[in-house]
Parts: structure tokens; C-alpha cells; sequence
């Protein structure tokens, strides 16, 4: 059996290394760490913007075939003989405030076109504006939800 | 009266001016301009304020038309920003209730705010008009190449830091032309793959324009970028010097007057 050196054969990490690559190495994780803190820090945790909740009326306050813009809350509340539904009128391409129009809605920022129920029609958009989920609220008031999307074509009954 | 007592305490008067005068040459360290090459070279060099100009420059940089002086009228105008800016913070908050009251009362009761806020509003969108013409002329006149390359890509740091300060003061004013091109802004940058949707919301504070991006835009706007940007254009003018000043051909390179090569 041949004698080998044990020490000679370790690979060439010697004291000095060592201790620089752990020196940085710490250096390094607290530095990533700390990167990670400020990013969670910054990360927006409480939701200061508007109640994604909102009333909207009795439903008796709708008449049939009505399309009622609520500027405010960006949203228009629209009744026909499905029932109720609510479509945002935040345009799906870069956010701006669309206007109805006859065919439906128009975006005055990029000419986006959308029909009755929301579905591109022309224009830059890449989806339809989204549908909000409409129930009614226990003092009997519209209630619309911001939060939760529901498909396009979903009527709510009252 | 003899001469030992008078000297032993001179008179108060002449001690007033020996401090005077001692004081008068720890600011100005080197009298008046000196008159031989090597001690205005000291003077120059040894000045915080002087030392970013090189104590010798190529006779070939020195034609105006070489760099339209881009790159002075840059650095000038980011100083007029930073003052102009300050001076509008004592008025201006980032309150989403109060921000354009505030921007209209700079416009029409405070003293010379019209002023202040109007060249701000110029110098910024002159400063970003600089800044592309500047780089134009680094590429233009091959400024960009070895050894410079390093200060060219602290130069395009500096363009995306001066557009990150347009964009983040955009906002400020809180009219409708801020609110949509901020709205617009951030959903574009919302389509980005992967980092969009996140990004979006952590300038915006949240899904919305609202206050909350607001005062992100603000602290962006008067304290980050200006910072970041007052670094790396320190780092910039150091680049400058080192790189042996304003890039030129070599003085052998130099064709003769009224002859080609």
C-alpha cells in the first residue's frame, strides 16, 4: 500500500483564503439580506387607495336598458332584461377613463373601442374591461365589489 | 522708549491685523493668481472647485464647436434644478388635497414663485433635451471609445437618472395632465414581463394614483434620484480627468493648417 501525504493532498485552500472567502461571504448574505429587508419595506402593505366595496343605489333606481356612468368609482352600472351587471370603464390598455359611446365604450387617450359589454372592438386594448361581481347589500342597495371579477356576460338578478 | 518693549508687545492694532492676515491666508492659500506655469498648476489642483477643470488642456478641446460646452450647460442646469427645487419645497407638500392648491399659489400669490416654479419647469425639460444632445456629441465625436468607455456607461446612468427625475416630477403638480401621463406611465411599465405588475405597485404605493404615489414620486423626486444622481456625476467629472480630459486626437494626429495628411 503506498504512503500518501494527506496534508499535501488537500486542495489549495489554506488558512488566509479561507478566512477572506467566510469574511465576505458574510458580508455578502447580510448585505442580501438587508437588500431583501428595504425591498419588503417598500412593498406596499396596507391599501390606502379607494373601497373596492361600493353602493350603488336601489335597484329600483335603474331603468331597464339604462347605462349609468359613476365617474367617481370608474365604473358604469348597466341594467337590461338579464339583470344587473357593473363594467369598469378603466380602459385595459393603460388605465385612462373610457367614455360611452353608441357602439359602446371609446377610450380617449388611445382610441381603444369596446361594445355594450366591454369586448375590444378596435384599438390597442388587449382584453375586454373587466366585470365586477354585483350583489345586493343588507339595507337592499347595489352592491359592487371591485375586488372580485366575474366573467363578462354575468348578470346579476335582482 | 526703546525698541525691546515695543516689539515684545506690539501695539493692538497690529496684532488685529497679523490675525486678519492669518486668516485671509488660510482661505487664499496661494495670494494672488500666480504668475509661473508651476504654481498655477498648484492653485488649480489643490482647489476642490478649480480641480474639476484639468490644470492643462488640449488646444483641440478648447473649440467651442467641438463640444457646444453640452455637457457645462448639463451641470449648470441641475444646479439651477437643485436651487430652484429647494425653494419650491418651502411651499410645496405632497398632499393629495393640498399639492395643487399649493402649485397654484406658487403660480399666483407668492413672491417671484411664478418664477421659480416656471424656470424649474423649463430647466427640467431643457436638462433632459441637454442631456440626449450631449450624448449625441460623445457619440458623434467618438468619445464613447477606449479609454472612455467606463465614463460612458456612468453618462447613461446619468440619462435614465435624469429621466427617472421628469418622469417622478411629473406627478408633482397633481393636475389632471399629472394624474393621467403618471396613470399611463405606470401601466406601461406594468407591461413589462415578470417585474412590471410588481414594479407598478411599488411606485404606486398601491393600484391606483392616488397619495400614496404621491409622496413615493415626492421622496423619489427631492431626495433619491437627486442624490443618485449628484454621485455618479462626481463620479463622471473624476472620469473626465482621468480618462486625460475631453476625448482628442493625438497632437501628432493634427493635420497641418491649410494642408491635409
Amino acid at each position: 500500500m503506498k504512503k500518501t501525504n494527506v496534508r499535501m493532498q488537500q486542495p489549495g485552500m489554506d488558512r488566509r483564503t479561507f478566512l477572506t472567502a467566510l469574511g465576505l461571504g458574510g458580508v455578502g448574505v447580510s448585505a442580501l439580506i438587508a437588500a431583501v429587508g428595504n425591498l419588503l419595506y417598500l412593498k406596499p402593505a396596507v391599501d390606502y387607495g379607494p373601497p373596492t366595496v361600493i353602493r350603488a343605489g336601489r335597484p329600483g333606481e335603474y331603468k331597464e336598458g339604462i347605462k349609468e356612468v359613476l365617474e367617481d368609482q370608474r365604473v358604469v352600472i348597466v341594467r337590461d332584461k338579464k339583470g344587473f351587471a357593473a363594467i369598469s370603464i378603466t380602459c385595459t390598455h393603460l388605465g385612462c377613463t373610457v367614455g360611452t359611446s353608441d357602439a359602446g365604450f371609446e377610450c380617449p387617450c388611445h382610441g381603444s373601442q369596446y361594445d355594450n359589454d366591454g369586448f375590444v372592438t378596435g384599438g390597442p386594448a388587449p382584453r375586454p374591461l373587466d366585470w365586477y361581481q354585483v350583489s345586493i347589500a343588507p339595507n337592499g342597495e347595489l352592491e359592487i365589489d371591485k375586488s372580485v371579477k366575474v366573467p363578462p356576460g354575468t348578470f346579476f338578478k335582482a | 522708549m526703546n525698541d525691546s518693549t515695543q516689539n515684545a508687545r506690539p501695539a493692538p492694532r497690529n496684532r488685529l491685523a497679523e490675525f486678519g492676515n492669518h486668516i485671509y491666508r488660510s482661505l487664499f492659500r496661494y495670494g494672488r493668481v500666480p504668475q509661473d506655469a508651476e504654481g498655477q498648476s498648484y492653485a488649480v489642483f489643490n482647489s476642490l472647485f478649480l480641480h474639476i477643470h484639468p490644470v492643462k488642456v488640449s488646444r483641440h478641446s478648447l473649440r467651442f464647436g467641438y463640444t457646444l460646452g453640452l455637457g457645462v450647460i448639463a451641470t449648470a442646469l441641475f444646479l439651477v434644478l437643485t436651487f430652484t427645487g429647494i425653494w419650491l419645497m418651502f411651499y410645496y407638500f405632497p398632499s393629495a388635497s393640498e399639492a395643487y392648491n399649493r402649485m397654484l399659489d406658487l403660480r399666483s400669490a407668492v413672491d417671484f414663485g411664478f418664477v421659480l416654479r416656471n424656470v424649474h419647469k423649463w430647466g427640467a425639460e431643457l436638462m433632459v433635451l441637454v442631456v440626449i444632445l450631449h450624448m449625441a456629441r460623445v457619440f458623434f465625436t467618438g468619445a464613447y471609445k477606449p479609454p472612455r468607455e467606463f465614463n460612458w456607461l456612468v453618462g447613461i446612468l446619468l440619462l435614465l437618472l435624469t429621466l427617472g427625475l421628469s418622469f417622478t416630477g411629473y406627478l408633482l403638480p397633481w393636475d389632471q395632465l399629472a394624474f393621467w401621463a403618471i396613470t399611463v406611465g405606470t401601466s406601461i411599465a406594468g407591461y413589462a414581463p415578470v417585474l412590471g405588475p410588481p414594479l407598478r405597485r411599488f411606485l404606486l404605493g398601491g393600484d391606483v394614483v392616488g397619495q400614496e404615489a404621491l409622496v413615493r414620486f415626492y421622496v423619489l423626486h427631492v431626495v433619491i434620484l437627486p442624490g443618485l444622481l449628484s454621485i455618479f456625476l462626481a463620479v463622471h467629472f473624476w472620469r473626465i480627468r482621468k480618462d486625460g480630459g475631453l476625448s482628442h486626437p493625438d497632437d501628432n494626429d493634427i493635420p497641418p493648417k491649410g494642408g491635409g495628411r
